[in-house]
């Protein structure tokens, strides 16, 4: 049997069932252990679903954005996952659910069918790492932003504590880290495919404006580290530049036509 | 402001100093031209710039005025203008201007600000060439007083520099030629960009040239436009196997037969495909197509350059087709001869380049409308010189990035 987006919805319900009992969990008392085996149980049963449909199309599922989406799904309740095994944050599960139900859902309404044709420029063993990499990273990134602007919108009434800057940061680093090996892996295969290791597409030009973006927000912690809004400021405005990049460099009037990255608009 | 200690208002101020006069140049001199920055003058250029910075490094031990400039307020600042004039070049549709002999348009008297073509803008080139120097001012004062803990901003900061140093400099250095071979004979000239004949010390000679394509998709489109429909997401049908069966818009779509080489062959009243196993040949697909009472059916095929393409008619309104089938990995099988070495036979693909001489030699394009049935194949033959100081920057900043992910962590066991 082939595995397709129709029976997406068949493992994606039973993750997200899963993966809300474990944020439910994490709030009880003792309800560490059953909280961090339902995530993990939700994740298998998801990634269950990524790796049949890779069997079935006979490529990795990356190319449109509508496989993108499967990733980050997937990588949300992990990124969650990791930093509530780590800090303990009793609410960021029910947080990474969230999330990664929106982006479910958003696959299940509008799935972006594709065939197996993969392009001979993106037969390669880099692809995979390439985005598989910065999808974690996004995803870490997403949570930052995220959280960042709760804190924003809602600091007023609340006031930030320092264990909320080191959370965001933690988010940042990590996700910096990834971007960065994102973008050398991307410009290690550039050299492998087309010759070059950076060209300025646009694509590329709008990852080098999002990783400067959170280069600001790295330097500036480390050198105003008691400035939180300004510093909460830099993280959302990072989180735009990656959303340019992400999509919104496919309906950018300047990017039309040149961008060697816009495979999935045909 | 400019009263010891500066903060970032001087930064900003220097930054907006530099615009303006990058400005300046730009009006005055025209577009930044690198080409001439060659061996040896890129070395000896890269010897005095690293010369010039320990020289900075060792002032500012002295001078709290050049002090600031490895300080994070001067980074922060460059960083950030470097960051406005990359958001401005996102936002503007770069233009390829192919240079003139070797030089590119000199856009002087023109009244902008070169943004349209912004790696060769003086604005661009000054902001990065400040953010150099703050980059390798603050590195040099790091690594002056190396630590261990220093190691991951050794790595991510010094990697950085000197991958962005080599890029720079090698970049003048590179050659991309292009090369375009036929059949049985062997070549070894190449064109630059510009349209300049080189001789290489190697020749290439292609053996064959071979396209595995992707099973044929079918289509439906409009009659009166030729898109394909639905607008949005084109439904399409892939005939991995025979039969096989699919719904295009709403009509139920049967393929019984397809001849992966197959040739027309015109009848009294029809045109049907027949076997035809030899070079020019081109790909169809035998349809039925239902939609309630309405039964249609025939050949469709995708056509070449020696057979039309064929498209199975609806109604009025639309039609099947078979686009062009999509290449799943084109590859060239190659003689390369080398002045004063032995010959290789090997194979050239996409992401599969061939090292030889130091050149790069990458499978690029093929003679599209004879598809794959080409006798020709074009090559572009990299040489990048500088390429392993690049390389060492960029692996160092991969080190360098696993060392920010641990910093992550141990932070908070404080
Ligand atoms: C690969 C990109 C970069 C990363 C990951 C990075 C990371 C960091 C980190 C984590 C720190 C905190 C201090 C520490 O680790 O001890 C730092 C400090 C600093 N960085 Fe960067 N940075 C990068 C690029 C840059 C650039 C491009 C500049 C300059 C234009 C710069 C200038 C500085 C300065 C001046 C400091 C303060 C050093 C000090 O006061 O001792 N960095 N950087």
């Amino acid at each position: 049997m082939t595995i397709t987006w129709e029976h997406f919805i068949y493992f994606a319900i039973p993750s997200i069932i899963l993966w809300a009992l474990g944020a439910f969990f994490a709030y009880k008392k003792s309800g560490r252990v059953p909280s961090i085996l339902l995530t993990i149980l939700g994740l298998l049963v998801f990634f269950a679903f990524i790796a049949a449909f890779w069997q079935s199309l006979e490529r990795p599922p990356l190319r449109t954005m509508g496989e993108t989406r499967l990733w980050y799904s997937f990588f949300l309740p992990i990124a969650g996952l990791i930093t509530y095994i780590r800090w303990r944050y009793p609410w960021i599960l029910t947080f990474s659910t969230i999330l990664a139900t929106v982006f479910i859902f958003v696959n299940i309404l509008k799935p972006e069918i594709h065939n197996k044709t993969l392009m001979p420029a993106l037969q390669s063993p880099w692809f995979a790492p390439h985005v598989i990499v910065y999808m974690f990273s996004y995803a870490m990134l997403g949570a930052g932003a995220l959280v960042s602007l709760y804190f924003l919108l809602f600091g007023r009434k609340q006031k930030i504590e320092t264990k909320i800057m080191d959370l965001i940061d933690n988010f940042i680093y990590v996700g910096l880290a990834f971007l960065t090996i994102g973008m050398l892996f991307g410009a290690l295969w550039a050299k492998e495919a087309w010759g070059h290791y950076w060209s300025w597409d646009p694509k590329e030009t709008w990852a080098a404006a999002t990783w400067m973006g959170y280069l600001v927000y790295v330097h500036y912690r480390n050198h105003k580290p008691l400035r939180y809004k300004n510093a909460l400021c830099v993280v959302v405005f990072g989180f735009l530049l990656l959303q340019i990049t992400w999509f919104g460099v496919n309906y950018l009037p300047s990017a039309q036509g040149l961008s060697i990255h816009t495979y999935s608009a045909e | 402001m400019w009263k010891y200690p500066w903060k970032y208002a001087e930064g900003i101020v220097i930054c907006i100093g530099l615009f303006v006069t990058g400005a300046v140049l730009q009006f005055t001199i025209g577009p930044i031209v690198l080409e001439y920055l060659k061996y040896p003058l890129n070395l000896i250029f890269g010897i005095i710039y690293c010369v010039i910075l320990v020289a900075f490094y060792f002032l500012s031990k002295h001078n709290k005025y050049i002090f600031w400039f490895s300080k994070s307020e001067a980074a922060i600042t460059s960083i950030v203008s470097l960051l406005i004039l990359v958001i401005i070049m996102g936002f503007t549709r770069q233009e390829v201007i192919m240079p003139i002999d070797g030089h590119p348009h000199k856009n002087i008297g023109d009244w902008n600000l070169g943004f349209h073509q912004m790696t060769r803008s003086w604005i661009f080139a000054l902001l990065f060439l400040y953010f150099l120097n703050i980059l390798g001012l603050a590195t040099i004062r790091r690594l002056a007083s190396f630590k261990w803990k220093d190691f991951t901003f050794a790595m991510n900061h010094l990697g950085l520099f000197i991958a962005l140093l080599a890029g720079v400099l090698g970049s003048a250095d590179m050659q991309r030629l292009r090369m375009q071979t036929q059949l049985g004979q062997p070549e070894w000239r190449a064109t630059t960009d510009d349209g300049q004949m080189v001789e290489l010390p190697i020749a290439i000679e292609l053996q064959s040239f071979t396209i595995e394509q992707y099973p044929p998709k079918l289509l439906v489109i409009s009659n009166e436009t030729g898109e394909a429909l639905p607008k949005k997401q084109p439904h399409n049908l892939l005939v991995e196997e025979t039969p096989i069966k699919g719904k295009l818009l709403d009509w139920e779509i049967e393929v019984t037969e397809f001849l992966p080489m197959a040739a027309s062959v015109i009848t009294q009243d029809t045109v049907k495909y027949v076997n035809f196993e030899t070079h020019g040949a081109t790909s169809a697909v035998y349809v039925k197509a239902k939609k309630d009472e309405q039964v249609k059916e025939g050949w469709v095929s995708a056509g070449n350059h020696m057979f039309p393409h064929r498209a199975l008619t609806l109604n009025d309104e639309f039609s099947v087709v078979m686009p062009e089938r999509e290449p799943k990995k084109y590859a060239s099988g190659v003689n390369v001869y080398v002045k004063d070495g032995e010959d290789i036979q090997t194979t050239i693909e996409v992401n599969k380049p061939l090292e030889v001489e130091g050149w790069k030699i990458y499978q690029l394009s093929y003679d599209e409308v004879m598809g794959r049935w080409s006798n020709i194949s074009i090559f572009e033959l990299v040489r990048d010189p500088w390429l392993p100081y690049v390389y060492l920057g960029i692996i160092m900043m991969l080190i360098g990035s696993v060392g920010l992910f641990l910093v992550a962590k141990r932070k908070d066991n404080k």
